[in-house]
């Protein structure tokens, strides 16, 4: 019962959905939302109410009504103001840096992870083994303790 | 550990040295031919310019200094009268520009401004903030000095002085 | 306006806490050296006293501010004459002295409460006098370096009141204090940590001393990311909630690294493992904290939340590192007792899940972290500008997430030491069959990106799994009890406040989660211009402008339009959606109208001039399905965890009676 009223919510959702707008509409938020607005402080163009953002998102749209592709687009953009307009460093040079150290430090995480479970796993594995004087000792109490019974 | 706290530590002091992320940032279009202008010309300057003003057409050859301003920007007005002095001693042979941008629908506010300065350059109205954009603007005031072969030779974002300004206009005249 | 004596006033009190902040870290010191009761006691008594001192100050800077007393020099600078009460009163935190002044007036709290309620262990003097000196730095600050009560010999007439973002709604008053009290409740945790190096007891006493601290530290700290969130969603006008901004990254990271705290001391309350690792994990929130109160404060990064730059960020900046060293040396010091002696039976446990969380938790901390702080290193190297926004914060968030629910789907099941190999089947059955089942439905209604059906699949993964926990845990006990359902529900959730308040907090974490989803993945953005008394279709609603109207109240002037939102041709609602601009500033800020509804909200913000004698109005029209189910999911996480906090009924499980032979799950 609980779980067909969580499909059912989750139907709803679904149906609640966005019908969507008009394709170019929706590319061009998508698009902005890759630009910095550059008279901001630290917003993207798509969430932008200044001047510039209203204007850029009016030259992107007509770009994609010329029918040029989002890089060229973005590339315009990035020869007026430079890599820094783009919300996403390049891919290249000393940028790739920030997409692969994260890589790289959870595969790093995981790696060590995997070492340690193998070390602690073995210490809980290992019996260590007992001398032979101990064991004789155990036997002695053993037996004490059943003839006291 | 201790190389980890040592290297954020020298990151922050340059971070710290430096100050705040400022828009004081290189132009991208260096050595580079500057985007054309077609502009409306302000009506109060109509009769010496004409209704529209273009680059690189009408700068005739000329280096150009291109000043972006709007209405209620502060060290634009500071400005403004600098730039009619160069204007005044330089006009022949180096052409002023002054843009009105980022100042949507307030083609009025810019008579007035205009007026106010005595500014006698051309001076035209990017009503949607194209020109601007197009120019990399991050605000304003912003002032692109560019060569004689259409190319950026310099960028200046924020108050010019007139030393600076005597500097640039030696250096364009070269 | 003539000089008064609050500025005096309020200067001294800071000055005697700092006196008595100074006394209480020497005495406590001597007090802990000597074994001498007497010298404890007394620096408990003065971190009580610098508590009531900061009272005063803080009650001096009220009354300052409410009185426009513009001789006290942080009341000239931030508040204005015509700014209504609970602007004047919230004025205190919206500049930088002045949310320097709070966040160490709680620190003060926090530590007079520690003082007097905190049981006397041998970890307490230690771990009070670590709190003394943290809050010897921030009163510190206030009073040397940032002092808010400096006296003006010639008061200006009026003030410019605070930043226009910051008084026009109401969250002003709840975010930044929620955030201070999560920020400096994670610093009792971590004294505490520090006592157990110090004294060289570095077992699970620290821990389970301050069990109840670390979980209020993360409730605010949570409340508080969530309220700014909401606040930033009605605000800042461009219907979004999270921007990976570089202020609201730093007080994500120690909220990142705070849960995969919370939930790593359970491995060491448990199986005694991890010790040096929770250590350094505790030692890294608080760090965490500093840091972003540097980067906030410093101008180092761009934000729209920076406030001040200035001799500030040196001295916060010096703080971090030392503290880091601080820190550091200890464990480095006391290695030997810390190290990890670990036994794990099998890495299919709920150890195994936790460490795979924190590597998951850690994992993320660290790409926000270096996403943050990358066009500084850029810039340091290259001279180059760079931005990191958004679109790699996503990038690399949503995948870490989604791992991390799952593991929150199937951990709480799985036993410790070892999983069961049938049980563990059985489990994951369940949990992969109602994700296949919620992402079907989900790919029928029309949902095709990847991204969002997987959220989907977790989702119902996770609502399996606490329906599996429920079930594990009260369908025995109905059985055995013989009592109705409903009355062995009572007494589980009654018995159980940990368990079952975690259980809520994970249903709300949910519930978050999808809300996210949908508002990032399926919002449409329109920018459309409505011409007057002409409807516009948008997304199934006809929107007409009626009218433009400007208006003004008191020290506050609006401009706006008026539009009515209707389905169907039945009206719903008349937004009014606005620019507002407050008199002695320039800043214009956007009063965005929203409609909220449960599936989703229709989103209005001015986009363009809004003059009277237009014909029309330019707006940005967006609609974000399931946004309030993250505010609704961020209400019954605070619940949850609410709970949890809520002191139990241990003892009530020990008097067993004849038929309370309950099966403990």
């Amino acid at each position: 019962m609980f779980y067909l009223v969580l499909v059912a919510l989750v139907a709803g959702f679904s149906l609640a959905q966005s019908e969507g707008g008009t394709t170019i509409e929706r590319r061009v938020f998508e698009i902005a939302g890759k630009l910095r607005c550059p008279i901001c402080v630290s917003e993207s163009v798509a969430a932008s109410s200044s001047q510039i953002a209203i204007t850029m998102r009016e030259e992107i749209q007509e770009q994609l009504e010329a029918g040029l592709s989002e890089s060229q687009i973005l590339a315009g953009f990035q020869a007026s103001y430079g890599d820094w307009v783009l919300l996403e460093p390049p891919r290249r040079g000393v940028h790739l840096l920030v997409w692969l150290l994260p890589v790289a430090a959870g595969a790093a995480g995981l790696v060590l992870l995997i070492g340690f479970m193998r070390r602690w796993t073995r210490a809980a594995a290992e019996v260590p083994a007992a001398s032979e004087a101990e064991l004789e000792r155990v036997r002695e109490a053993l037996d004490g303790d059943v003839d006291s019974e | 550990m201790a190389v980890v706290i040592a290297a954020l530590g020298l990151l922050f002091l340059f971070g710290l040295r430096r100050g705040s992320p400022d828009r004081i940032i290189t132009s991208n279009m260096l050595g580079q031919p500057v985007p054309a202008i077609e502009l409306p010309v302000h009506s109060n300057l109509l009769t010496q310019y004409g209704s529209t003003f273009s680059l690189p057409a009408d700068a005739a050859g000329r280096p150009v200094i291109i000043n972006f301003w709007a209405e209620w920007c502060e060290p634009c007005r500071v400005e403004a009268p600098l730039l009619q002095d160069i204007w005044e001693a330089y006009g022949d042979e180096v052409l002023v520009l002054g843009v009105q941008t980022l100042d949507r629908g307030r083609q009025a506010a810019g008579r007035s401004f205009i007026n106010e300065f005595g500014l006698t350059f051309p001076n035209v109205f990017d009503g949607d903030s194209r020109s601007g954009r197009a120019y990399g603007l991050f605000g304003v005031p912003e002032t692109f000095f560019v060569n004689a072969d259409g190319t950026l030779h310099e960028k200046h974002a924020g108050i010019l002085t007139a030393e600076l300004l005597e500097r640039a206009v030696g250096a364009l005249l070269n | 306006m003539e000089v008064t004596s609050l500025g005096y006033v309020g200067s001294a009190a800071v000055f005697i806490a700092l006196a008595l902040a100074l006394y209480g870290l020497v005495a406590g010191l001597l007090g802990v050296h000597r074994q001498d009761a007497r010298m404890q006691t007394s620096a408990r008594y003065s971190a009580v006293a610098v508590f009531v001192a900061m009272t005063v100050a803080v009650i001096v800077m009220q009354v300052a501010l409410l009185t426009d007393d513009f001789s006290v020099s942080y009341v000239a600078k931030t508040s204005r004459i015509a700014s209504p009460v609970w602007v004047k009163v919230v004025t205190m935190w919206a500049a930088l002295e002045g949310s320097i002044l709070l966040w160490g007036w709680l620190l003060t709290g926090y530590t007079a409460l520690l003082a007097v309620v905190a049981p006397n262990t041998t970890l307490r003097p230690w771990a009070l006098v670590i709190m003394q000196g943290i809050q010897i730095f921030f009163i510190g600050v206030t009073s040397i370096v940032a002092n808010p009560f400096t006296v003006l010999p010639f008061p200006p007439l009026d003030g410019p009141g605070p930043n226009p973002l910051l008084q026009n709604h109401w969250m002003m008053a709840v975010h930044p204090v929620l955030m201070y009290l999560g920020f400096v409740g994670l610093a009792v945790p971590f004294a505490y940590a520090m006592a157990a190096l110090i004294t060289r007891r570095p077992g699970v006493d620290w821990m389970t001393q301050t069990r109840r601290w670390t979980l209020a530290g993360w409730l605010f700290l949570t409340a508080a990311i969530i309220a700014g969130g909401w606040w930033s969603y009605e605000v800042l006008g461009w219907g979004g909630f999270w921007a990976w901004d570089p202020v609201e990254n730093v007080s994500f990271l120690p909220w990142l690294t705070a849960t995969a705290f919370i939930h790593s001391v359970q491995v060491q309350e448990r199986r005694r493992m991890l010790k040096s690792w929770n250590v350094m994990l505790v030692t890294l929130t608080f760090a965490l904290t500093i840091f972003g109160t540097f980067l906030t404060r410093s101008g180092v990064v761009s934000s729209v939340h920076a406030f001040g730059d200035g001799p500030v960020g040196p001295v916060f900046l010096g703080f971090f590192l030392v503290s880091l060293a601080f820190a550091f040396t200890l464990i480095a010091l006391r290695w030997d007792q810390v190290r990890d002696t670990a036994e794990l039976d099998s890495p299919v446990s709920r150890e195994g899940a936790f460490l795979l969380g924190n590597i998951l938790f850690l994992a993320l901390t660290f790409a926000v972290l270096l996403g943050t702080i990358f066009p500084l290193i850029v810039e340091a190297i290259s001279n180059e500008r760079v931005t990191v926004g958004a679109p790699f914060f996503d990038q690399v968030s949503v995948p870490a997430f989604l791992l991390i629910f799952l593991l929150m789907g199937i951990g709480p099941l799985l036993p410790w030491r070892r999983a069961e190999e049938q049980t563990l089947r059985n489990n994951l059955l369940w949990l992969t069959g109602m994700a296949l089942v919620f992402a079907l439905v989900a790919w029928l209604f029309g949902m095709n990106r990847p991204y969002p059906l997987i959220t989907v699949a977790v989702a119902g993964w996770n609502l399996a799994s606490l329906g599996l926990l429920l079930a594990g845990a009260l369908v025995p006990r109905v059985r055995l009890s013989g009592r109705g359902a409903a009355a062995v529900i009572r007494t589980y959730i009654y018995e159980n406040r940990r368990r079952f308040g975690s259980m809520v907090t994970h249903f709300g974490i949910v519930i978050i989660a999808v809300g996210v989803m949908a508002a990032s993945a399926y919002r449409v953005d329109e920018q459309a211009r409505l011409n007057l008394n002409e409807p516009y279709a948008f997304q199934g609603y006809e929107l007409t402008a009626v009218s433009l109207f400007q208006e003004s109240a008191v020290g506050e002037a609006s401009s706006g339009a008026v539009v009515e939102v209707s389905r169907g041709g039945r009206l719903i609602t008349t937004l009014r959606p606005h620019m507002k601009q407050y008199e002695g500033q320039e800043m214009i800020v956007p009063t965005p109208g929203v409609l909220y509804t449960t599936w989703h909200d229709i989103y209005l913000n001015i986009a363009g001039s809004t003059e009277p004698s237009q014909p029309f109005v330019i707006l940005h029209l967006v609609q974000s399905p399931l946004v309030t189910w993250i505010w609704i999911g961020g209400f019954i996480l605070v619940l949850g965890t609410g709970y949890a906090l809520m002191p139990g009924r241990a003892g009530h499980r020990i008097r067993a009676g004849a038929d309370k032979n309950v099966v403990r799950v």
